[in-house]
């Protein structure tokens, strides 16, 4: 058993974070503040190859492996967390069900401008009534020769502004719950598609979250991503890998908030020494630590089950709920350590702990991940 | 044009540094290692000429030490360069310069080599003497502390940072030693495509023994941190005294004032 990361993970490591450290890094405050990450960044990081890191090479991806994904995602939210989650919804939710479901003629179309940043990708699945209950969904698609049709709308998209290509789901009847369900790629510049708004949140706020609406999109019938009434088992196939990706976010956001919670009680004196020196202080740096380490150990674990082609529905469950519980408790007890500069925007982990919480939120509500676990353990 | 590149991994330099146990040197343990960054700037370098040149140039890297140092190798090959070397030798940092050269020109020797690209020196030991070395062991024209280079007609124009700022120019001939210094270039980023293309790349293997023949000529005898002092110089007297000592202390101990 070997826990070290192997020489080439080492290097994609190092040069991930001089990346982020030069490229995102600077820009993280104002990302938040502008509720946008700059086209330019989003350009460098594409040239860098933080789009397709495990998409493979003949379609223009690096042809990286899952732990790679996962260290990208990573090292790039200890900096920012709403370019953590762009690469992320990017990759798992857009690129990941094209790779696995789509056809030749379809990963050769759309894969290249996913992988090099070209286009920006999305997943349309959730609808205002629709959240953990997939089968509800209320989007309607019909077929009219050769397109179908589609009418109704989405919202908590995340990356839907940038209006790239989507993997959108809708259903051609209801009354059939989850087996109606059909998944289709769509470009969101399309005509019949509208953005109603994209959402002000308590955090990842340079990350677009929009709500959309489809009045009579029309969609080539090539478009079906995977076989008709397949949409639900495409949906949740690709929410399990982009479990660790959310995972992969949730700890460097954590890591983020513990250096700088680290450097800080080394730096701030009260009492006439650092407060570093102070056991009230120290046992907090000991449990945040530990929490980290723990969450990154089933991060990776989980994404290396993906790349040894295991089954990981319960540890991308459960590296997703831990990584994200890590990052809501460290992120507050960096705020804490930080006293009353831990409350203002400049020493940035106000910002983290804002952007922390969505990640017990989405791709699965953390109650979900632990259905899906308790189920796994008592089948 | 065959270049050879050669890197050093050291410390990352925020490290807190330790002495081994024999006392003459640090412990490699607990301790984060990345590309030295002088040789970065001689691996850039190399990968903007072959930009230049395109197919005609042909890039080396080639590292001293044990095993983790294939990192910084593999760093190399990410950026650009075409195969590696690695001479694997789990004491190369208890080998004083004199002989690193002997084994990097041992290696050179008779490859046909056009140019040779090195850091100007390595962040930890510093000794600045590799890279001359090797020149001299193989006859090759040699300048160093390159702050800008270009490459014509088979001449090197190399311009070199000189103490107190001022600048000179250097021409020479292949073949050619340079050693790099900061501003020469900005590093580019290794990207993940080419890390994963670097994986296909040659990356060759060579016991130290079968290069090294040369007995060392210095030895380090202690390694140890400086004693613990106390806070600092406290200036003492009258505003316009105190303000004439710090200055005179600034001119003397940094480059803020000149």
């Amino acid at each position: 058993m070997n826990f070290e990361l192997s020489q080439d993970h080492k290097v994609l490591r190092d040069s991930v974070r001089d990346f982020v450290e030069k490229e995102i890094k600077p820009l993280a405050i104002k990302i938040d503040e502008d509720h946008k990450i700059p086209e330019e960044l989003i350009g460098k990081m594409s040239a860098m190859g933080l789009m397709g890191s495990y998409v493979p090479e003949e379609y223009e991806g690096a042809g990286l492996d899952m732990l790679s994904y996962a260290i990208v995602v990573e090292e790039v939210s200890k900096a920012c967390g709403s370019s953590g989650v762009l690469i992320s919804a990017h990759t798992s939710l857009a690129c990941d069900p094209i790779y696995r479901f789509g056809t030749a003629e379809q990963k050769s179309k759309y894969l290249p401008d996913l992988a090099t940043g070209r286009k920006i990708g999305c997943i349309l699945l959730t609808e205002p009534d629709v959240g953990s209950d997939v089968s509800g969904m209320a989007t309607m698609y019909r077929r009219e020769g050769d397109e179908f049709v589609i009418n109704g709308g989405k919202t908590f998209i995340t990356n839907g502004a940038c209006l790239g290509t989507g993997i959108l789901f809708a259903t051609h009847d209801k009354s059939l719950k989850h087996k109606g369900i059909s998944a289709f790629i769509v470009d969101l510049k399309s005509p019949g598609v509208t953005i109603l708004k994209n959402e002000k949140k308590m955090g990842i706020r340079g990350s677009y979250t929009t709500a959309f609406a489809f009045d009579d999109l029309r969609v080539p019938v090539a478009n079906m991503l995977g076989q008709e009434g397949q949409g639900f088992k495409i949906a949740m196939e690709t929410l399990n890998g982009g479990r660790i990706g959310i995972a992969s976010q949730a700890l460097g956001i954590a890591e983020g908030a513990f250096e700088r919670a680290l450097a800080y009680s080394k730096e701030r004196k009260q009492f006439g020494a650092p407060i570093c020196d102070l056991q009230a202080i120290q046992f907090k740096l000991a449990d945040m630590y530990s929490r980290i380490e723990m969450s990154k150990l089933l991060v990776y674990k989980a994404a290396w089950m993906k790349d040894s082609k295991m089954n990981y529905a319960m540890e991308s469950a459960m590296c997703k709920m831990c990584a994200s519980e890590t990052a809501t408790y460290v992120t507050k007890e960096a705020v804490q350590i930080h006293g009353g500069y831990g409350y203002i925007s400049d020493y940035e982990v106000e910002r983290m702990y804002r952007d922390a919480k969505i990640t017990e939120i989405y791709e699965g509500t953390n109650e979900v991940q632990r259905v899906v676990i308790s189920k796994m353990l008592l089948a | 044009m065959k270049i050879l590149i050669c890197v050093k991994q050291v410390p990352d330099m925020e490290s807190r540094f330790k002495p081994d146990n024999a006392g003459v040197w640090f412990s490699d343990t607990d301790l984060a290692f990345r590309m030295n960054e002088y040789d970065e700037y001689a691996v850039e370098q190399a990968v903007q000429l072959r930009e230049q040149l395109g197919d005609a140039a042909d890039l080396t890297v080639l590292s001293i030490g044990p095993d983790r140092i294939v990192e910084a190798l593999k760093k190399a090959l990410a950026m650009g360069c075409d195969r590696a070397v690695h001479i694997q030798d789990p004491a190369a940092a208890l080998k004083d310069p004199w002989q690193i050269a002997a084994i990097i020109a041992a290696f050179a020797k008779d490859k046909g080599f056009d140019l040779i690209f090195t850091g100007l020196q390595s962040q930890d030991r510093g000794s600045a003497q590799v890279g001359v070395t090797v020149a001299e062991r193989l006859g090759f024209a040699c300048t160093t502390t390159l702050v800008g280079f270009a490459f014509a007609d088979g001449v090197i124009t190399a311009k070199r940072e000189l103490e107190g700022g001022v600048k000179g120019v250097v021409k020479l001939r292949t073949p050619a030693l340079v050693t790099c210094q900061l501003g020469l270039n900005v590093p580019r980023y290794p990207t993940l495509p080419n890390i994963m293309k670097s994986k296909k790349k040659e990356l060759v293997t060579i016991p130290v023994a079968d290069l090294l023949h040369e007995e060392a000529l210095a030895v380090t005898a202690r390694f140890y941190p400086p004693a613990k002092k106390g806070g600092g110089i406290v200036l003492e007297g009258d505003v316009g005294d105190m303000a004439e000592k710090l200055i005179a202390i600034l001119k003397e101990k940094t480059n803020v004032l000149r």
